[in-house]
């Protein structure tokens, strides 16, 4: 997590991100050039050619994306760490959780040992929590103070820096009365960034679970239909960096804290990037029509980077 | 299997019509059966509301205060309730026979699997009225269950313990009725 000095190939490598990760299907990292942050050592060495980092602009938005978390376990302790340690270079202010926030009993012991120790020097910073609920979560979770839920089930909001919403699905029980709150929600928003996150991903290359084609039939065509440029899941206990669909990336982070190791299928036509021998959460930055992510392992080492470009509406 | 989901589905979405009973033997059963839920549903919804609601940005010491002053006041009122009760033994047949074909169907030693992913090697025979088992993690339900299964309104949800089909109460964390064994 050394910050770098902006090396002299940046043109160069910032134009080879964009061609690698916007749009095409294109497997492999894509390479973005780090910026220099406020307060970066000055004694920071140069960027290799091929190192990746995030843009790390002072007005930009800046998020976290964590999955399948709420174990209680080494490996969550472990995840929550990395996340304290990047957010001192990487000042984020939003925290996604793609669901299965709290495993077993959900006791208020359990909320404190799931959850707001893990992530207290967050929850201490003022970083805010936006939850989805995964198949394990009871449903009074969407009342819990640090969820940020407001009592609902699914909901959307806004960021506060740039022009993005965020909308937030409870995939377990889609009812058709949530479909069409959120074909509404999509309808209504004018906002340039849609990104949704919920639980259960739509593409999958794990065999534990895999695809939910049911869900995708379903929800594929709104996100189409309503110019979204961005699916967070979990669910499966990889990660995974799916090649865009129909113009869409999608990614799974169910290993913030559970982890299946082996379970991704080697070769599927769907896996772009994944990870399935170590836990991992995302960073994510949006800066005008450009969002730069990293996805990162348990010690803390960058093993996926990219750049996605927003979608335009259709002419 | 298909055909299974199919005719229940349909069945819950058609009007009761005498023809259509002839058409859909079910019908009476899954009729019979929502309106034991309804009843389940009123009672919980009166109780709850002589309780106070909970904050939306809630502690969990509140969310589990709510839960157990909700699960008391129905437990109370329906000190005599028994197996049975919500899942009448014709509606316990239906169910029992979607399970089977879901289960024992294309894919289904997968979703057994999924079901089971978080219980390990439990063996817990649950309780009606009784709390949820802190222990167990919330199951998951396959969607082809709950296709097939007549659609709950919000205060009940259908979940598995072990084997165990349950009918849960999310607001209370109680087990309204139950199916024993409910997958092969």
């Amino acid at each position: 997590m050394r910050l770098r000095r902006l090396s002299p190939w940046a043109p160069v490598c910032a134009l080879i991100a964009l061609v690698c990760c916007a749009g095409a299907d294109a497997a492999g990292p894509a390479i973005v050039v780090a910026g220099e942050p406020p307060g970066a050592p000055k004694d920071a060495a140069v960027a290799p050619a091929q190192e990746i980092q995030l843009p790390n602009k002072a007005n930009s938005l800046k998020f976290a994306v964590i999955g399948d978390n709420g174990n209680g376990e080494q490996r969550q302790y472990d995840v929550a760490k990395q996340m304290a340690a990047w957010r001192a270079r990487f000042a984020y202010e939003l925290v996604l959780m793609m669901g299965d926030n709290i495993y077993g009993s959900e006791r208020p012991q359990d909320f404190v040992q799931k959850f707001e120790e893990p992530y207290k020097p967050l929850l201490d910073a003022g970083v805010k929590f936006y939850a989805s609920l995964g198949n394990h979560d009871a449903r009074e979770q969407r009342y819990y103070k640090y969820y940020n839920m407001d009592g609902k089930l699914y909901y959307s909001f806004k960021a506060p820096k740039e022009d993005v919403r965020f909308f937030a699905l409870e995939s377990t029980y889609p009812e058709p009365q949530q479909i069409e709150w959120f074909r509404k929600e999509l309808e209504g928003s004018n906002e340039k960034w849609k990104i949704c996150f919920w639980h259960h991903p739509l593409y999958s290359s794990a065999r534990t679970h895999g695809s939910e084609t049911r869900l995708r039939a379903t929800l594929e065509p709104l996100l189409i239909k309503n110019n979204v440029s961005l699916v967070l899941n979990g669910h499966d206990h990889v990660y995974e960096r799916i090649k865009p669909q129909n113009g869409i990336a999608y990614f799974v982070v169910g290993s913030s804290g559970q982890l299946r190791e082996g379970d991704l299928r080697k070769g599927s036509p769907l896996t772009a990037k994944g990870l399935d021998t170590d836990n991992a959460f995302m960073l994510m930055e949006i800066d005008g029509d450009d969002l730069t992510f990293v996805a990162i392992d348990r010690q803390g080492k960058v093993f996926d980077s990219g750049v996605i470009k927003r979608r335009e509406p259709p002419k | 299997m298909l055909g299974v989901v199919i005719s229940l589905a349909l069945v819950t979405c058609a009007s009761a019509t005498s023809q259509k009973d002839r058409a859909n033997p079910n019908a009476a059963a899954i009729a019979e059966f929502m309106k034991r839920v309804e009843e389940y549903v009123a009672l919980h919804k009166k109780l709850e509301s002589t309780i106070p609601s909970l904050p939306k940005e809630a502690s969990p010491q509140q969310i589990d205060q709510h839960q157990r002053a909700l699960g008391r006041l129905i437990e109370q009122a329906r000190a005599s309730a028994k197996r049975g009760d919500i899942f009448a033994p014709a509606m316990e047949r239906i169910a029992r026979k979607l399970l089977s074909d879901i289960f024992r169907g294309p894919g289904g030693a997968q979703m057994k699997r999924e079901v089971f992913e978080e219980y390990g090697q439990r063996n817990i025979v649950p309780t009606v009225n009784g709390r949820y088992p802190d222990e167990v993690p919330l199951s998951t339900v396959p969607p082809g269950v709950l296709a097939g299964l007549p659609k709950l309104p919000e205060a009940l949800e259908y979940r598995f313990v072990g084997t165990n089909l349950i009918l849960l109460d999310p607001h209370a964390h109680i087990i309204a009725d139950f199916i024993a064994r409910a997958i092969p």
